[in-house]
């Protein structure tokens, strides 16, 4: 029998957001979130299995003339979600929407924006909608 | 007011208090996250991490008073631990166990409460994570789930004390 359950990936380093919404999110049953504090952390999870929806925490690199946003966790997913023919819904969480990374964001067809500061309820909102959208 | 009556444990659960040795001990950032943490996410005015001593409760983490202990007979928190889960009162003057006690009359002015109990393995509730507002309010089912895994990080600390305490 396949597995019914949702599998969210939800990338963000502050360690009591992350626990509570993947904590939260496993008690009222919304899906299965699995936590990474870091990029790298999250390829690791990746190379293991695959996500039908990610909340992933996006952060400007560089300074000055060279900061760009780090958008290759996004690049990824969306590789293995086409290489797997899945659909695959993606939110980010960031301080700022500059209208560049607005841009980038349309490309990659990033389904929400959350801007810092929010609450953990925001990212449990975003992870049920996920979960109850038929994309998978 | 109805005082809480005092748990069927109540000798265990102090015992079992006493043996994290917490008690006046000074503020803990692993505590204190979680106050402030819980303060912004349901945006109320107050929140404690309450244990229920012999006669008084004492706030092991606290934002919003500068209360660090009251007696137990008006603590409303005495009557959350004797809950298997979260006790909500949305407003307390419309409730009879409350409406009249001096936290409510008097400063702070409680009006809505949700203390989730903290409860050990052991199953002995040691006291509260407590939210107060001073105006009424509801939590929905969203809401109390959150409030219960901030719950569960307290008493996944106060498991750790323990733990160190028995090795």
């Amino acid at each position: 029998m396949p597995d019914a359950t949702k599998h969210i990936l939800l990338v963000e380093p502050e360690p009591m957001l992350r626990r509570t919404v993947a904590m939260t999110a496993r008690s009222l049953n919304l899906g299965q979130v699995h936590e990474a504090a870091t990029s790298a952390a999250a390829l690791r999870l990746l190379s293991v299995r695959t996500f039908q929806g990610a909340v992933i925490a996006v952060d400007c690199v560089g300074s000055g003339k060279d900061s760009r946003y780090d958008l290759g966790l996004i690049d990824r997913l969306r590789a293995d979600a086409a290489a797997n023919k899945q659909g695959l819904s993606i939110a980010i969480m960031t301080e700022t929407a500059t209208p560049e990374l607005l841009s980038d964001l349309r490309e990659r067809r990033i389904s929400r924006v959350i801007l810092k500061p929010f609450r953990a309820r925001v990212v449990l909102d975003t992870i049920e909608t996920m979960c109850r959208s038929g994309k998978t | 007011m109805l005082i809480a009556a005092t748990p069927d444990n109540e000798a265990a659960r102090l015992a079992a208090l006493y043996d994290l040795l917490l008690l006046d001990t000074p503020a803990e950032e692993r505590f204190d996250r979680i106050v402030a943490f819980a303060a912004t996410e349901f945006d109320v005015p107050i929140v404690t991490i309450t244990l229920i001593d012999t006669d008084r409760q004492w706030f092991k983490a606290r934002t919003g008073t500068e209360l660090c202990e009251t007696g137990r007979d008006i603590s409303l928190c005495s009557h959350a631990i004797l809950e298997q889960d979260i006790l909500v009162v949305n407003d307390t003057l419309l409730d009879a166990r409350f409406a009249d006690n001096p936290l409510v009359t008097g400063m702070p002015h409680i009006r809505f409460y949700a203390g989730a109990p903290l409860t050990m393995p052991s199953r002995l509730s040691l006291g509260t994570l407590c939210l107060i507002d001073r105006k009424p309010r509801t939590l929905d089912a969203m809401e109390l789930g959150i409030l219960r895994t901030l719950r569960d990080l307290v008493v996944l600390e106060l498991r750790n004390i323990s733990e160190v305490a028995d090795a």
